[in-house]
């Protein structure tokens, strides 16, 4: 009976149902369209439709079929969304190193970056693809744009959050600005950075298929606007809906995994009783 | 060579040999701090004299708000003075502290909790430049002296709130210091845990020949641990009696429910003004 009712409220039971309550209220909707609409794949298609398509070789173009088009329009979505998440890390931890190491740099940047991230990312695509003139790299600077603001503003926290003990006990032993941040600074502040980097990278992929929406020329984004239009199969469209959401998904496990690579004590759990009462 | 000659020669040979032994000494020193509004400054201590000798166990004892902490911290540096001076082997605490004799335990313990109990008793070695090797053996040395042993590779969250002092004491002492710098260390443990640490500190402390300045509000601990109490009382903080405990040591818990032990305790007590 106990072991049931764990078993009831634990965490991948809870997902369990979420997941077959969301496929039976789409299942439902679908099944209520399929009667009142007279092209229902364009506004809700069954689940097995869009399965069905994935699994599908009927060419949709001359040659590939829906799943391969997908797929090799992916490489480039992700290739320019990874190379800016890369990018936006990178500005993102230096701009915070800066700004934790300087009071007037903080004071100068910090307001003003609020600001780059109030503009909703559809107004500001065009501005940067008329500053770049290639939609690659657009994709790549917005996605940089996303990722930099989150990883910034969590790993200046992370920094902030540091313990003014922690600090004090590295100017006991005289310990220099580099040994500060290489000992102390940078390792304390990982699960702040890390948080930053797992909000940071479904919104990088999100922004990159966005961008593509603006212009040709291949990507996950301009599938999508191509089959919205019925120039290609509706169901590009959806696989592509499915796709980028497991994708997302996984961009954050990604960031979970690797922080727990990287920091093997989180892997431990907390003290077990017995433990404490041999050495007290 | 006559007689008092002979005499004043020795006079003057005793005050030399006192001169050595004093570690610390703190010359009407004066802390205050300055709000940031423009406020009156708050005077955290006022006009304080004290000699600490060497090898000694220090207690400074106080109400919260006594100063006590601000004292500790001016000596480690922590703190600069408003007014006065101290001075720590005949130099100024930041020289003191650039030459690493501090070592400082904290009233929490202050482990880095990604780094497991060895890597955290190593930590300050590795800023010194310690090579490796010497590292290790008194990595081990160190845990086996706070009986931390089979724990070297567990992290500090695996750990309880008294064995994560012990290791906080090791690493303070793994750097060699010439002077432990304790600040309300063992406030937050249980009594039992408390109990334990004071015997296993007194041990440290005869095996290691440290000079200890041990921050507390806590009159039997302060009372069971030290050669002198040094009682401050608050607003504005200052010394305001100074209680030598000529206790027997090796000191053991039963020494507590000594007669002796009790009138010290009721002496300090008694030695607090206006709280």
């Amino acid at each position: 009976m106990e072991k049931v009712k764990k078993a009831l409220t634990s965490n991948k039971m809870v997902t369990f149902v979420w997941v077959l309550g969301l496929i039976g209220v789409w299942e439902i909707g679908a099944t209520v369209i399929a009667q009142s609409k007279r092209t229902p794949e364009n506004v809700l298609p069954h689940l097995y439709q869009i399965l069905d398509s994935v699994f599908s070789d009927k060419l949709i173009n001359s040659t590939q079929t829906a799943l391969q088009v997908v797929l090799s329009n992916a490489g480039i979505t992700l290739i320019r969304a990874l190379i800016g998440f890369l990018i936006g890390i990178a500005i993102g931890f230096i701009l915070a190193f800066f700004m934790s190491m300087f009071k007037l740099v903080e004071k100068t940047f910090f307001p003003y970056l609020m600001i780059i991230q109030m503009i909703p990312i559809l107004g500001m695509a065009p501005i940067i693809l008329a500053v770049t003139k290639n939609i690659d790299s657009s994709r790549i600077v917005i996605a940089a744009i996303l990722t930099f603001y989150p990883v910034a503003t969590n790993t200046l926290a992370g920094f902030k959050a540091v313990e003014k003990e922690k600090r004090e006990l590295m100017y006991s032993i005289s310990a220099t600005n580099f040994q500060i941040y290489s000992k102390l600074m940078v390792p304390s502040c990982m699960p702040y950075f890390f948080t930053g980097l797992k909000i940071a990278a479904p919104m990088a992929i999100t922004a990159s298929i966005l961008v593509d929406t603006l212009q040709g020329g291949g990507g996950l984004g301009t599938m999508l606007s191509q089959s919205l239009k019925h120039a290609m199969s509706i169901y590009v469209f959806w696989q592509i809906v499915f796709f980028s959401a497991i994708i997302g998904i996984l961009s954050y496990y990604l960031m979970v995994v690797i922080e727990k690579l990287l920091s093997p004590y989180k892997r431990i759990k907390k003290a077990k009783k017995g433990v404490s009462v041999v050495g007290d | 060579m006559d007689v008092a000659e002979k005499s004043e020669t020795i006079y003057v040979k005793e005050m030399d040999d006192y001169k050595k032994m004093v570690e610390i000494s703190v010359e009407n020193l004066g802390v205050s701090f300055t709000d940031k509004e423009g406020g009156a400054p708050v005077v955290a201590l006022q006009n304080i004299n004290l000699e600490i000798m060497q090898g000694e166990f220090i207690s400074l004892l106080g109400p919260s708000g006594c100063g006590k902490t601000t004292l500790l911290r001016t000596i480690a540096d922590l703190q600069q003075p408003t007014s006065g001076k101290i001075s720590v082997r005949g130099e100024s605490p930041r020289e003191i502290r650039s030459q690493k004799k501090y070592g400082i335990v904290f009233q929490n313990p202050v482990l880095y909790e990604w780094r497991t109990v060895r890597r955290n008793v190593c930590m300050p070695m590795e800023m010194m430049g310690i090579p490796k090797r010497d590292r290790t053996a008194r990595v081990t040395k160190m845990l086996e002296l706070v009986g931390l042993m089979e724990f070297g590779k567990k992290y500090p969250h695996e750990l309880s709130g008294g064995m994560q002092q012990r290791v906080g004491i090791a690493r303070a002492l793994a750097i060699q210091p010439e002077i432990l710098l304790m600040d309300e260390p063992f406030s937050a443990l249980d009594e039992f845990t408390k109990e334990k640490l004071h015997e296993d500190l007194l041990r440290i402390w005869k095996k290691t020949n440290k000079t200890i300045l041990f921050v507390t509000h806590n009159i039997q601990e302060a009372v069971f641990l030290s050669d002198r109490v040094v009682v401050l009382s608050p607003h504005p903080g200052r010394v305001s009696a100074v209680v030598d405990i000529n206790l027997e040591r090796p000191r053991d818990l039963s020494i507590k429910s000594s007669p002796e032990f009790n009138a010290l305790v009721t002496k300090v007590r008694n030695s607090f003004e206006g709280v």
